[in-house]
């Protein structure tokens, strides 16, 4: 009885923090078509302000934009620094002088699935509550000092049971401290559910990246889909 | 006029309504793009008339213009557009339709991308959006480095562009270029044709080569933007005039071209939330040489040089406010037979060598296609009436006075 009593209150406890840390964290997904698993935040602005149309291994990839919402507004802020007006009239600057499109916007995260999941190289954003059907997600990681670092060798994290019975998902950040022979140094969990985070930091720390010419700090981003 | 410009606004603002739902068609299995703006402007002075209008007394609606284009990605990395524009303000534009850019643009990395054909210039901030009223708070922007009536000098040029962007190392930001040459074509019925028509020169065609390069580097500093341009001109133009000193004699050819002309231009800008801040600063040398049948009538040197700085504050979501200080002077010196109607100038304090003005404007956003503008400009001075730059002569038959007040309104719609 004592055993039930502590499961049930550690389970409510975990549900409370997954979903108080989830709070407008943002997945990037891809259709399956897309080849990389990783994406750098670099990337996806320049992808997203139409600086550029290919990822680095030369799939070609078309933004997918949301036009409002709390997964809207977290991935502007949080990629694209900048607000939706700007936004827009960036847009509109390269309509009007014929350097770019309007990309498509769509109404709902649900939309913004089904999109990407039937265009070949679509590149979306949702809320990381949201049912992914059809899509990838795309793990994210930011370079802080001399450039991105390539990941050579990947370790997928162990879901804990517990968790994935119960639908607890989402994407976890880490601070990678990545050596500058490649291998992983040091990581923390900047945010997200604690026990993802435990099982993403025993994963991360097994993974090379490619030599680089110092040390280099890295914010990653670790996806656990309860869907699949 | 008037209700041509009515007729005009009712089917942009009706085909803007329409083509909200209906801006993307599919053209041999490629998404086709149709997009498009108009606006109407009005101004009213309390003194010189401006902008070729006759703003004073009550005022002038004669301030509209529309532009629409239709683009279409190829392939991965080739994307094909065109654009079309048309404007009547005052005595200039007269409806008469161009081609505002149409070209062919080939990325192959995102660091070197090529484009050809008609191509809007990159000079400064705002060159190439400077038609494009709903991207600005302002309704005019500083006439210092943007005069509207003579938009057609730096707006565009039909050759090429090559370009791209390098991210830094060390982030340190990333670095845009845009090299170009084309060649320039003025309208004849731009501020140019117009201020030399008071002399009863009538131009049959300016322009000729054009050719520069644009560097903005994207800092390490959120939203702060620096760069700078440069840009060389060899210009030619045919005209016929009536030698004032033989006004029997009829029209005489006359041939004019300008041996080194060049612009440089440095600008910044800073975007921290609802703020924003530009400033610029921008010196053009026009070296011009006027002949016929081979003698040379008159040589000019004008120099010209602008600066302003602006902010504007998004204080509601709807609801912008700006102001802005724009400083421009001239001065000129001549030689030849026809110098004397044409004296040097070399004092900027003189109203007739500069114009200063402080402006404060508001933009409301009545939704995201639709704005509405109001701003008060408080000039000093009224420039070179024998060069263009807002105030001619034709519609100032009185003479000039020193300061003009003037009150702008504006609706854009775009889609």
């Amino acid at each position: 009885m004592r055993n039930q009593r502590f499961a049930t209150l550690a389970a409510t406890l975990v549900m409370f923090v997954s979903v108080y840390g989830l709070a407008g964290d943002v997945r990037i997904i891809a259709n399956p078509s897309v080849r990389a698993d990783a994406i750098s935040a670099e990337e996806i602005k320049s992808i997203f302000l139409q600086e550029r149309n290919s990822l680095r291994d030369g799939t070609h990839v078309e933004p997918v934009l949301s036009k409002g919402g709390p997964a809207h507004a977290a991935f502007l802020k949080d990629y694209l620094s900048q607000n939706d007006d700007a936004l827009q009239n960036y847009y509109r600057t390269l309509v009007f002088t014929g350097k770019g499109s309007m990309p498509k916007a769509l109404r709902s995260d649900e939309e913004v699935v089904g999109y990407v999941a039937r265009t070949r190289g679509a590149i979306g954003y949702v809320s990381s509550t949201v049912t992914l059907d059809g899509v990838k997600t795309l793990t994210v990681y930011r370079a802080e000092n001399d450039g991105t670092r390539r990941l050579i060798a990947r370790v997928e994290p162990l879901y804990p049971v517990i968790l994935r019975s119960n639908h607890i998902g989402g994407s976890v950040r880490l601070k990678v401290t990545i050596a500058w022979n490649g291998t992983v140094e040091d990581v923390e969990v900047l945010g997200g559910n604690p026990i993802l985070g435990e099982a993403a930091m025993v994963a991360v720390k097994q993974w090379v990246y490619a030599p680089g010419r110092s040390r280099t700090i890295a914010e990653v981003s670790v996806p656990f889909d309860a869907s699949r | 006029m008037c209700r041509r410009t009515v007729l005009l606004l009712s089917i942009c603002l009706c085909a803007a309504r329409l083509s909200l739902q209906a801006q993307e068609f599919k053209l041999f299995d490629r998404q086709v793009q149709i997009h498009g703006f108009a606006s109407q402007g009005f101004v009213h002075t309390n003194d010189n008339n401006w902008l070729t209008m006759n703003t004073s007394h009550i005022g002038s609606g004669e301030f509209t213009d529309f532009g629409a284009n239709a683009s279409v990605q190829i392939s991965d990395k080739f994307r094909v557009g065109a654009q079309i524009y048309d404007r009547n303000l005052g005595q200039l534009g007269g409806w008469h339709p161009s081609l505002d850019w149409g070209f062919a643009d080939y990325r192959f990395k995102p660091w070197f991308g090529v484009r050809g054909g008609k191509v809007k210039t990159t000079l400064g901030l705002y060159t190439d959006t400077q038609d494009l009223d709903f991207l600005h708070p302002f309704v005019l922007l500083p006439q210092s480095i943007y005069p509207t009536d003579i938009r057609d000098a730096t707006i565009a040029h039909t050759g090429g562009d090559v370009y791209g962007a390098l991210p830094l190392q060390r982030r340190l930001g990333n670095l845009s270029y845009t090299v170009y040459a084309g060649h320039r074509s003025d309208s004849i019925y731009s501020g140019i044709a117009y201020v030399a028509s008071q002399y009863k020169f009538y131009y049959s065609s300016y322009g000729g080569l054009q050719y520069g390069v644009d560097l903005r580097w994207n800092t390490p500093l959120k939203g702060l933007l620096i760069g700078a341009s440069r840009m060389n001109e060899d210009l030619t133009a045919k005209a016929k005039f009536i030698n004032p000193f033989n006004p029997g004699g009829g029209f005489i050819p006359d041939a004019e071209h300008s041996k080194a002309d060049w612009t440089n231009q440095f600008y910044g800008e800073w975007k921290a939330g609802k703020l924003q801040i530009d400033s610029e600063y921008r010196r053009f040398v026009h070296d011009q040489v006027d002949e016929v049948a081979g003698s040379t009538i008159l040589e000019a040197q004008v120099d010209m040089r602008g600066w302003y700085v602006s902010g504007a504050y998004r204080i509601f979501k709807k609801l912008t406010l700006g102001s802005y200080y724009s400083r421009y002077t001239l001065t000129r010196a001549t030689a030849g037979p026809l110098a004397p109607l044409f004296p040097d100038q070399t004092d900027t304090s003189l109203p007739s060598n500069h114009i200063y003005d402080k402006v404060i404007a508001a933009r409301i956003d009545l939704n995201k296609f639709w704005n509405a503008k109001i701003e008060g400009h408080f000039m000093d001075g009224y420039g070179n009436s024998t060069y263009p730059d807002g105030f001619y002569a034709q519609v100032n038959p009185q003479g000039f006075k020193t300061n003009t007040n003037a009150l702008v309104v504006k609706t854009s719609v775009n889609f």
